[in-house]
């Protein structure tokens, strides 16, 4: 008995134009080094050590009283923001009417091993607050702290209440109890101290392997099987590539800063429960007294909505909002969703109060 | 005469030889060491391992159970994909998440640490022979210029606050 396996011929077709958009992937994406990731245009106002204080160019005759300073986060780098016209977060906020201010953290080297919180939160932070205040004659400042910039935006506010006007913690790393991501199961198994002294600061390949234990098949699969049958699409190829070399592009973190991170925040869970000290100074959340929006991702692996949801019960403020929304880490800030809702919705927050 | 025939490792004192032979019996050290803490690693990178087939049988059992039909058509393979990517993603978070691979984990980079630990020494013991700074000196320079660096940073904050005052 003879039996015949019939193949639907779409299948043939679908791996025959698979096979042809890989070959033909060289001739079509951009290598790495030849896309910038710098879009909208900014000046470097103010330097400290390594950090750059970046100052971006309105893009309104008008613009709100009160300016933005955003601390990004200590993995990557602050591109992620800004990371094309479309989907800049800093480039909406400018159209919006503000006046935006951009922290780069800049890429320590070993001899930054010793570099703490306290350099972090009291030096470099303070040094950005004050030179936004004195160059746009303003007593205060609206602050934004993303992701783990959230962490060290918050110990600033509870200690510098008087400098910042409203508070913005995007994605902030606060209870490390209560974060179900991966990252912290790593973190809580971590002994940070033989590692610090061990090897100094915090090499990228380690955030690497972090990252690769996030969602590893649809990150590690599934992404670049939909790269390869969009490589046609100019538009998702640009947008891919710039995420891609945005994600490969970490710098060190700086050893001590990372100990003091790693203990106080997923060991022992210091900040939430206003035990945490930085510079010798306690930070008391009850001191965040202005006004602040929390804005939080229900789908984020990287810092779970149970991490940063607890900084609004938190904090003194009687004028605080939470908003949650239906995307990612990134999602939320470099989406077209971000652009549409989330956006839109700190705009209007912010206005009021600029 | 005597002293210049008899003592001809006075001779080689500034090399860097004589410094590295009074310091090998440490190299030795060393390498023990590493070779056990090298079956210390191996230990929890096989558990490491295990951990990872465990899950990636589990999720393919999943998956035959799931989707047990060879998929025929573009729209069915697509189907598959999703059910196979799913339940791997699913399984593998919740084998990162559980305690029972955070420890090994943990474990796994701490004796990858003490192997480096070991490493260091060496390259300190080579470095002492060529009369150049071992890494606990080099540290110590660091720390020292955090601190003068943090101490003037503070001051200059400080001064400018106070300028700023006046002048307003």
């Amino acid at each position: 008995m003879h039996s015949e396996s019939k193949i639907d011929p779409k299948i043939l077709e679908e791996v025959l134009k698979f096979s042809k958009n890989v070959i033909d992937a060289p001739k079509l994406v951009s290598a790495p080094d030849e896309i910038s990731l710098e879009v909208t245009p900014h000046d470097t106002v103010h330097e400290l050590d390594k950090t750059r204080l970046l100052h971006y160019r309105p893009l309104t005759e008008k613009q709100h009283k009160t300016p933005l300073l955003i601390s990004y986060a200590l993995i990557n780098r602050y591109h992620i923001l800004d990371i094309q016209p479309e989907k800049s977060w800093v480039r909406n906020l400018l159209q919006q009417g503000f006046d935006v201010y951009m922290l780069d953290w800049g890429t320590p080297t070993s001899m930054d091993k010793y570099l703490d919180f306290d350099d972090y939160v009291n030096g470099y932070l303070d040094s950005a607050v004050e030179h936004i205040k004195n160059e746009s004659s303003n007593e205060k400042i609206s602050l934004q702290g993303y992701c783990t910039g959230g962490t060290i935006a918050t110990a600033y506010t509870a200690l510098h209440p008087e400098s910042v006007k409203n508070y913005v913690a995007t994605a902030p790393v606060i209870d490390g109890w209560r974060d179900t991501t991966v990252i912290s199961n790593l973190a809580k198994h971590m002994d940070v101290d033989k590692m610090v002294e061990t090897i100094g600061n915090m090499p990228p390949e380690f955030m690497y392997y972090c990252f690769s234990v996030l969602k590893p098949f649809e990150q590690g699969i599934e992404k670049y099987v939909k790269f390869f049958k969009n490589i046609d699409n100019k538009k998702f190829v640009d947008n891919f590539l710039r995420v891609e070399k945005w994600l490969g592009d970490t710098p060190p973190i700086p050893g001590e800063l990372f100990k003091q991170w790693i203990k106080d925040i997923y060991q022992d869970n210091l900040l939430i429960q206003n035990k945490m000290y930085v510079g010798g100074e306690h930070i008391d959340l009850k001191k965040i007294d202005m006004p602040t929006f929390t804005q939080i991702a229900v789908g984020d692996h990287l810092v779970s909505p149970e991490c940063s949801m607890p900084l609004h019960y938190a904090i003194g403020s009687e004028d605080k909002t939470l908003r949650m929304y239906p995307t990612g880490h990134v999602g939320m800030i470099a989406s077209s969703l971000s652009q549409k809702k989330v956006l839109p919705e700190l705009g209007k927050w912010l206005a009021e109060r600029s | 005469m005597h002293l210049m025939s008899s003592k001809p490792q006075a001779l080689a004192s500034t090399g860097p030889m004589r410094s590295f032979a009074a310091n090998s019996k440490k190299v030795t050290t060393e390498l023990i060491e590493i070779n056990e803490d090298l079956m210390g690693f191996n230990q929890y990178l096989t558990e490491y391992y295990k951990q990872l087939a465990s899950a990636w049988e589990g999720a393919q059992k999943k998956v035959n159970l799931k989707a047990p039909e060879v998929p025929q058509d573009v729209e069915q393979i697509e189907a598959f994909k999703r059910i196979w990517i799913d339940i791997f993603d699913n399984d593998f978070t919740e084998l990162f998440d559980s305690k029972e691979f955070g420890e090994n984990y943990g474990k796994l980079v701490s004796k990858e640490l003490e192997l480096t630990k070991h490493w260091n020494n060496i390259a300190n013991v080579v470095l002492q022979s060529v009369n150049l700074p071992s890494k606990e000196e080099i540290d110590e320079v660091y720390k020292e210029l955090h601190s003068l660096k943090k101490r003037v940073g503070k001051l200059e904050l400080e001064l400018k606050k106070k300028e700023t005052k006046k002048n307003a």
